[in-house]
C-alpha cells in the first residue's frame, strides 16, 4: 500500500467529517457514489454458544451473532436517494428535531486501508466519536466503527459502501438525526 | 393519591403533574402496569421449543420462554436466591439458564433444577420446588401477540381487549398465518413521560400535518393530504383502547404496497368482514402502552416506563407472513426510515414529547391544566364500528377515553368496577 494513498484517504475522511460538522450536507452528498449503501445494523445481546450460563436446547439453530443481518431490522439502511431526502427534509423549515440544529464534532481515527476487489476500490476501516450538543443541556456521544468501500472515480475518492457499527444494545440517545 | 382532581376527562382537562410527579409514577406501577395485560413479544420471535426473549412489564424484567413441550411461559427474569438478573441476553434458545452469581439453574418450565452444594450445605433440607422462577399470573396470546399480567384477578385477555380484538385483527390477521416480525428490535430511551407518547398514538391526528410535514413532503410517507380531509375516525372500542382509522381507500402506502393490497383485498375482506369497508385502522393502542401502526410504517411498539421523565421504546417492524419478498423489503425500509431512532417521523415526535414533559418540572407549570377538549360533545357511539367515534379529521376524543381509563385504573382495585366488556 502506497503511503500517499493512505494519506489521501485519511484526508478524504477528515474533509468528509468537517463537511458534516459544518452542516454542508449537499457537499457531503457529493462524496457518495450514486449506488452507495449506507447501513447501520441493530444490536442484540446473545450468549456465547460455549457459555456456562446457558444450556442450549436446539444447538443446530443457535447463532451467537450480535448484529442484524441484511434484510433484517436496521437503524439506518439508506440509499443515495433516501439520504438526499433526509437532507432535503432539513431544509423544509419544519424538521423539528434538527431546528435549532444539533452542533456536532466528528472525531475520526484508527484509519486502516486495505486493497479492495478492484484497483479503483479500497476497503477502509475507521473508528468514530460523534459528539453532539443540542437544546439547553443535551450532550450525546456516539462511539463506534465504520467499514467503508471507497471508489476512485472522476479524479477523487467517493464512498460506495458504509457499514456503521454502533455497539449499544439500548440506545441512550433520544434519536439518530445526524450522519456518521 | 387522589386522581379525580387531576384528570377531568369529561371536560377534557388534565393536570400536567401526572407526567412528572414521582408519587403518581409509583402508583401507576402498582395500579396500571402490574395489573393490566401487557404486551411481551410476538410468537414469531420464539417459534421453537427453548426459544426465549427478554421483555419488561413496567420496570419488572421478564423472560418469555417456550418450554420443551412448546408452551409459552413468562417469568420474572430474576433468580429466586439473591434477585440477580438471570438471563443476560435479549434472545436465544435454552433448555436451562444458570444464574451468574451462585449457579442456580432453571429449566425452561421455570423450575429450579440445580443448586450447587444443595445436599452438603443445606443438609438435604432444601426443597427446590419451593423456589422456581416467579411466573406471571396469567399469559395468553391473541393472533400471535403474547400478553401477560401479574394480576390473577384480571379478566381473561379477550374480555380485556373486548371490541379491540377486531381492530387488532385488522393489523395482525388480515391473511392466513397472520404476521411475522423482522428479526431485531429498536430499543432506545427517550426523555419523556410514557403517557405523552401513548396519547399521541391513541388519537393525535392533529399533529400529523404540522409536526410531520417535513417527513411527508420529502417522501417518507406516500400519503397525500386530501383537500377535504373529514373522513377519518377516532375510535374508542372500550377499556381505554384506542384506534385512529381512515377511509378504506385512504392510504399512505407506496405504489408497490398498494398493488399488493389490491391483490389481497378480497381475502382480507373475507377474514375481517364488512366492517373493513367502513374503516381502515391505521394506528392502534392496547391500554396502556402497546401501540401499532400500519401504513407509513408497520410498527409494533411498547412504551416502557423508566421513571416519570423517561421512556424506553421497543419497536419492531411487522409484515403479513404471506406477503411476497419484494413487498416485505419495501415495508422494512419504509418502516425504519420513518419510525425508529433514525425515523424521520419519530425524531420530530420525540423532540416535542421531551419538551412537553420537561417543562412540567416547575412547581408552577406542573399545576397547569392542559386542554384536551377538541371535539368535546361531538362523539357518538357507532354500532357498526363498535366504538365511540369522532368523525372529524382531528379530535381529542381518544385522549379523553385514554385518560378516563387511566384515572379509573389508578383508583379502582376491583376489576368488576372497571366496566370490562361493553364500551362506555
Amino acid at each position: 500500500m502506497k503511503r500517499e494513498i493512505v494519506h489521501d484517504i485519511e484526508q478524504f475522511l477528515y474533509r468528509e467529517a468537517r463537511l458534516l460538522d459544518e452542516c454542508k450536507f449537499q457537499e457531503w452528498l457529493n462524496l457518495l457514489t450514486d449506488d452507495i449503501r449506507y447501513w447501520m445494523p441493530v444490536m442484540g445481546r446473545r450468549y456465547r454458544a460455549f457459555s456456562k450460563g446457558i444450556t442450549i436446547l436446539d444447538s443446530d439453530r443457535y447463532e451467537e451473532r450480535e448484529f442484524s443481518n441484511e434484510g433484517e431490522l436496521a437503524i439506518l439502511d439508506e440509499t443515495k436517494d433516501s439520504l438526499a431526502r433526509r437532507i432535503s427534509r432539513l431544509d423544509t423549515g419544519m424538521a423539528w428535531a434538527e431546528d435549532p440544529p444539533s452542533r456536532t464534532c466528528h472525531i475520526i481515527s484508527n484509519v486502516e486501508v486495505r486493497e479492495g476487489d478492484s484497483e479503483s476500490e479500497m476497503i477502509v476501516y475507521s473508528n468514530f466519536i460523534l459528539y453532539r450538543t443540542r437544546g439547553e443541556l443535551e450532550q450525546d456521544i456516539y462511539v463506534g466503527s465504520r467499514q467503508d468501500i471507497l471508489r476512485y472515480t472522476g479524479g477523487d475518492w467517493k464512498i460506495s459502501y458504509r457499514k456503521i457499527i454502533l455497539p449499544q444494545n439500548v440506545l441512550s440517545q433520544k434519536n439518530i438525526s445526524n450522519f456518521f | 393519591m387522589g386522581i379525580s382532581n387531576l384528570v377531568d376527562a369529561d371536560h377534557g382537562l388534565i393536570s400536567r403533574s401526572i407526567f412528572v410527579d414521582p408519587q403518581i409514577y409509583e402508583q401507576e406501577g402498582r395500579m396500571v402496569f402490574a395489573r393490566c395485560w401487557m404486551y411481551l413479544c410476538h410468537e414469531s420471535q420464539i417459534p421453537r421449543p427453548g426459544d426465549f426473549c427478554t421483555a419488561y412489564i413496567g420496570e419488572d424484567p421478564v423472560i418469555v420462554w417456550r418450554d420443551t413441550q412448546g408452551n409459552i411461559r413468562a417469568f420474572l427474569n430474576i433468580c429466586s436466591h439473591r434477585g440477580n438478573r438471570l438471563c443476560r441476553a435479549d434472545s436465544g434458545n435454552a433448555a436451562a439458564l444458570t444464574c451468574a452469581y451462585h449457579g442456580w439453574t432453571y429449566g425452561n418450565d421455570g423450575k429450579l433444577k440445580g443448586v450447587p452444594y444443595q445436599q452438603s450445605a443445606y443438609r438435604g433440607e432444601f426443597d427446590r420446588e419451593q423456589w422456581p422462577l416467579p411466573a406471571v399470573a396469567q399469559l395468553e396470546s391473541y393472533k400471535g401477540l403474547v400478553f401477560a399480567t401479574f394480576d390473577p384477578s384480571a379478566p381473561p385477555l379477550r374480555e380485556y381487549l373486548g371490541e379491540m380484538t377486531w381492530y387488532l385483527d385488522a393489523f395482525f390477521d388480515r391473511r392466513d398465518g397472520g404476521v411475522e416480525v423482522f428479526p431485531g428490535v429498536h430499543k432506545w430511551v427517550i426523555p419523556c413521560n410514557w403517557k405523552v407518547a401513548a396519547e399521541n398514538f391513541c388519537g393525535d391526528n392533529y399533529h400529523g400535518p404540522w409536526a410531520h410535514r417535513s417527513a411527508m413532503s420529502t417522501g417518507f410517507s406516500a400519503r397525500r393530504p386530501r383537500p377535504n380531509d373529514v373522513g377519518r375516525f377516532h375510535l374508542s372500542p372500550g377499556n381505554g383502547h384506542c384506534v385512529m382509522g381512515r377511509q378504506p381507500d385512504d392510504t399512505s402506502d407506496s405504489p408497490e404496497v398498494i398493488a399488493y393490497e389490491q391483490d389481497v383485498r378480497s381475502e382480507v375482506r373475507e377474514r375481517l368482514g364488512p366492517r373493513i369497508d367502513l374503516v381502515r385502522p391505521a394506528v392502534g393502542t392496547v391500554f396502556p402502552n402497546f401501540a401499532c401502526v400500519r401504513g407509513t410504517a408497520n410498527s409494533i411498539r411498547v412504551w416502557h416506563p423508566r421513571g416519570p421523565e423517561r421512556t424506553e421504546i421497543w419497536s419492531w417492524i411487522f409484515v403479513d407472513k404471506l406477503a411476497p419478498p419484494s413487498v416485505k423489503e419495501t415495508i422494512r425500509l419504509a418502516g425504519l426510515r420513518s419510525f425508529g431512532p433514525a425515523g424521520t417521523f419519530e425524531q420530530d415526535d420525540i423532540d416535542n414529547w421531551q419538551e412537553c414533559t420537561q417543562t412540567a418540572r416547575g412547581v408552577v407549570s406542573r399545576t397547569q391544566v392542559l386542554n384536551m377538549q377538541m371535539g368535546l360533545g361531538q362523539e357518538r357511539f357507532d354500532q357498526g364500528l363498535g366504538a365511540w367515534t369522532s368523525e372529524f379529521c382531528v379530535s381529542e376524543s381518544n385522549h379523553r377515553h385514554f385518560y378516563r381509563r387511566w384515572a379509573k385504573m389508578m383508583e379502582t382495585t376491583d376489576w368488576s368496577e372497571l366496566s370490562i366488556g361493553a364500551p362506555r
